[in-house]
C-alpha cells in the first residue's frame, strides 16, 4: 500500500518570490507553522519554518550552535522584536528557506510516513521522485483523517 | 642504544625498537598535525601499535598512562559541566559588563579579565564556550564589531590558564609529572602572567581599543540586562560555589593533606553529583548523571591515554634520551641557555603544533636531564620555561590552541570571520612580547 491515500494534495504552498510578509500572513490564516516553497517549475526548493524565522528575531549568540542558553536577563521589548520584524518583512522567503528534515514519495509506504511523524516530524512534503515536483504534504492530522474515514481525498 | 637492552626481541620481526618506536611517533604526529584523521582515534591507533609492535608491553603501557593527570581534567570537567547550567558564568560576565557602564573598551577589558580568571580554575575551551556568547550577544546589542573581544578573549583565556596547575593541560601534565602543587604554580607563574596580562592590553587598546564606540541608546540596553535573572538554578549555584571553592581549597592544602589532584577534583566532581541528584527520582538522576559525563570531553582525554603509551614507547626505545643528550650538546650543557632555549623553542613550536603531545615529549626529556643538572630539584626552572613556553606560544597563530579554534568557530557561526593571517599579523608580535617578558622573568627569578 503506498501513501497515496494519506498525503494531502489540496496545500497551501510559497512561491520563492513571494515576501516574508506574505508569508507569514497565510501562515497566520492557515494555522500552521510550516510552509513549502516551491520554483516556478513546481519543485520543492524548501520549506519556510517559523522557528527559522524566530531565529533571525534572536540575537546571533542565542541562535547559533553552543550559543546561550537563555535569555532571561536581556529585557526586549515586544516593539523591539516587531522592529527587528519588520526590518526582514519585505524580504523573499528563498532567503529563509530550511532543507526539510524529510521527504517521502507517492510510493512511500504508510507505515513509514507514520514512524517519520512518530519520531516528531510535522509537516512532511511528497514529492514527486522523477521530476522533483511537489504533488502533496502530509501531516499527523491527515493520517488521523485516513485512519477515521478511509482517507481518500 | 640506549634503553633498548634487553628488549629487541619483544619487537615484531626482531626489529630495531629505537626506529618502531621512532617511525610511530613520527608518523601519529605527522597524521595529527595533517588533521586528515580525529587526534583521539589516532593516538590510541598509535598507542595500539606501540604494544602490538612489541614495543611496550601491555602492562607497561597501562603503566605508562598518568591517570592523575586524566583524573584531574576528568573531575574539573564534570564540575564545569554542572556549574554551567546553573548560570554562574553568565551572571559574572553581565556584572563585569555592567560594572564599566557598557563602554566598549571598557567591556573588553572585563570580559577579559573574567575570561583570564576563569581559565586559570578551568580549562580553556570551556572558558571560552561559556564567556564568548555573552560577548557576541553584548557587542550586537552595542553594535561593535566582535572580532577585538574574540581576540583578546583568545589571548586572556590561553594567558590566564598558565597561571594555575588546573589552567591548562600543560601544566597539568608538567604538575603531575613532576609532583608540583597549586601552590607552586601558582607562586611561580601568576606574577609574571598577571604583568603579561598588562603588556597584552596595551597594544591592543592601540589597535582597536581606541576606536571601539558604542550609541548611548545601545549601551542603555545593555545596563538594563538583569544579571540575576541570569541565574537559573539558585540551589545548584549554591552548591556549585561551595564544591569549586573547597576543591580548590584541597589544591592548595595538596601538600598537606598529600592527596593527588586527581582524588580532589574526581572527588568533588562526585560529592557535586550526589547533592546535585539528591532527592531525586532514580531515573531522573541516570538522565542527569548521563548529560554530565557525556558532555565531558572524550576526545581529549582518549588523545591524552594514547599519548602517554605513544611517548612511554619513544622513551622506552632510548631517543628521549637521544634527544636530551642533543638538545645538552647544542646548548653546551649550559643551564641558562637550555631554560631559555626551551622557552623559546616551546613558544615557537607551540604557535603552530598541539602543544599537548609536545609537552608529553618533552616531559621526559626535562627529566632525562637531572644527572646533569644536579637532580630533580635542578630542574624547576626548566619546567616552569616549559609550561611559559608551551602556553604562551598557543597564542601565536589561531592553530595555537584548542580554545583559539573554538573562538574562531563561534565567531564564524555567528557572522564573523578569523581567518589566520589576519590574526597572526597581531597575535604573533603579542605572542612574542609574552615570551620576552617570561625570558626576563625567568632569567631574574630562576636562573
Amino acid at each position: 500500500m503506498t501513501s497515496a491515500v494519506i498525503y494531502n494534495t489540496a496545500f497551501d504552498r510559497l512561491k520563492d518570490t513571494d515576501t516574508v510578509a506574505e508569508a507569514t500572513r497565510r501562515m497566520l490564516d492557515d494555522r500552521v507553522s510550516d510552509l513549502p516553497v516551491v520554483d516556478a517549475a513546481g519543485r520543492l526548493l524548501g520549506m519556510f519554518r517559523l522557528d527559522r524565522l524566530f531565529a533571525v528575531l534572536l540575537p546571533k549568540a542565542a541562535s547559533m550552535d553552543y550559543g546561550m542558553p537563555d535569555l532571561a536577563f536581556v529585557s526586549d521589548t515586544i516593539e523591539q522584536l516587531r522592529e527587528r520584524m519588520r526590518e526582514i518583512e519585505d524580504s523573499p522567503v528563498h532567503e529563509f528557506v530550511v532543507k526539510p528534515d524529510h521527504v517521502v514519495h507517492p510510493e512511500t509506504s504508510p507505515l513509514e510516513m507514520v514512524l517519520l511523524l512518530y519520531k516528531g516530524a510535522n509537516n512532511i512534503p511528497v514529492v514527486d521522485p522523477d521530476g522533483g515536483g511537489l504533488v502533496g504534504m502530509v501531516s499527523a492530522r491527515d493520517v488521523l483523517a485516513a485512519l477515521h474515514d478511509g482517507g481518500t481525498r | 642504544m640506549h634503553g633498548a637492552s634487553g628488549h629487541e626481541s619483544a619487537v615484531i620481526f626482531g626489529l630495531s625498537p629505537l626506529w618502531v618506536a621512532t617511525l610511530l611517533f613520527v608518523a601519529v604526529y605527522a597524521i595529527i598535525m595533517s588533521e586528515k584523521v580525529n587526534r583521539a582515534i589516532i593516538a590510541l591507533v598509535g598507542a595500539g601499535l606501540v604494544i602490538l609492535s612489541g614495543v611496550a608491553t601491555q602492562h607497561e603501557a597501562m603503566g605508562a598512562v598518568d591517570f592523575n593527570t586524566l583524573g584531574l581534567l576528568l573531575g574539573m570537567m564534570l564540575i564545569v559541566n554542572i556549574t554551567r547550567r546553573s548560570g554562574l558564568f553568565q551572571y559574572v560576565a553581565i556584572w563585569a559588563t555592567k560594572k564599566v557602564d557598557a563602554r566598549p573598551w571598557g567591556i573588553l577589558l572585563m570580559m577579559s579579565i573574567v575570561t583570564a580568571v576563569f581559565s586559570a580554575f578551568l580549562d580553556n575551551v570551556t572558558t571560552v564556550l561559556l564567556t564568548v556568547p555573552v560577548t557576541l550577544l553584548i557587542t550586537e546589542e552595542l553594535k561593535v564589531k566582535p572580532y577585538p573581544y574574540l581576540f583578546a578573549q583568545i589571548f586572556a583565556s590561553n594567558i590566564g590558564g598558565t597561571a594555575t596547575l588546573i589552567g591548562d593541560p600543560p601544566n597539568i601534565m608538567i604538575g603531575s609529572a613532576t609532583g608540583l602543587t597549586f601552590n607552586d604554580f601558582a607562586y611561580a607563574l601568576t606574577p609574571v602572567i598577571i604583568v603579561i596580562m598588562v603588556a597584552t592590553f596595551v597594544p591592543l587598546y592601540y589597535v582597536w581599543g581606541r576606536h571601539l564606540r558604542a550609541a548611548a541608546d545601545d549601551r542603555w540596553r545593555v545596563m538594563q540586562f538583569n544579571e540575576r535573572e541570569a541565574i537559573t538554578d539558585v540551589r545548584l549555584l549554591k552548591q556549585s560555589l561551595t564544591i569549586i571553592a573547597l576543591v580548590i581549597g584541597g589544591f592548595m592544602l595538596q601538600r598537606q593533606i598529600g592527596i593527588e589532584p586527581a582524588t580532589i577534583a574526581v572527588f568533588g566532581a562526585a560529592v557535586l553529583l550526589l547533592v546535585d541528584n539528591f532527592g531525586k527520582e532514580p531515573e531522573e538522576q541516570s538522565k542527569n548523571v548521563h548529560a554530565a559525563l557525556s558532555e565531558a570531553e572524550w576526545i581529549t582525554l582518549m588523545f591524552f591515554l594514547g599519548l602517554f603509551v605513544l611517548v612511554f614507547g619513544i622513551q622506552k626505545a632510548g631517543l628521549i634520551d637521544m634527544m636530551a643528550e642533543a638538545l645538552l650538546k647544542a646548548t653546551g650543557g649550559d643551564f641558562n641557555l637550555t631554560a631559555l632555549s626551551i622557552l623559546w623553542a616551546s613558544a615557537v613550536l607551540s604557535a603552530f603544533i598541539d602543544n599537548i603531545p609536545f609537552v608529553a615529549t618533552m616531559i621526559p626529556l626535562i627529566k632525562a636531564m637531572a644527572p646533569t643538572f644536579g637532580g630533580d630539584a635542578g630542574l624547576l626552572p626548566l619546567w616552569w620555561a616549559l609550561s611559559l613556553g608551551a602556553c604562551l606560544g598557543g597564542n601565536g597563530t589561531l592553530i595555537g590552541a584548542s580554545a583559539n579554534l573554538v573562538v574562531a568557530g563561534l565567531a564564524e557561526r555567528a557572522g564573523t570571520a578569523f581567518r589566520f593571517m589576519e590574526y597572526l599579523k597581531v597575535a604573533f608580535p603579542l605572542m612574542l612580547i609574552s615570551i620576552v617578558l617570561s625570558h626576563v622573568y625567568l632569567y631574574y627569578r630562576f636562573l
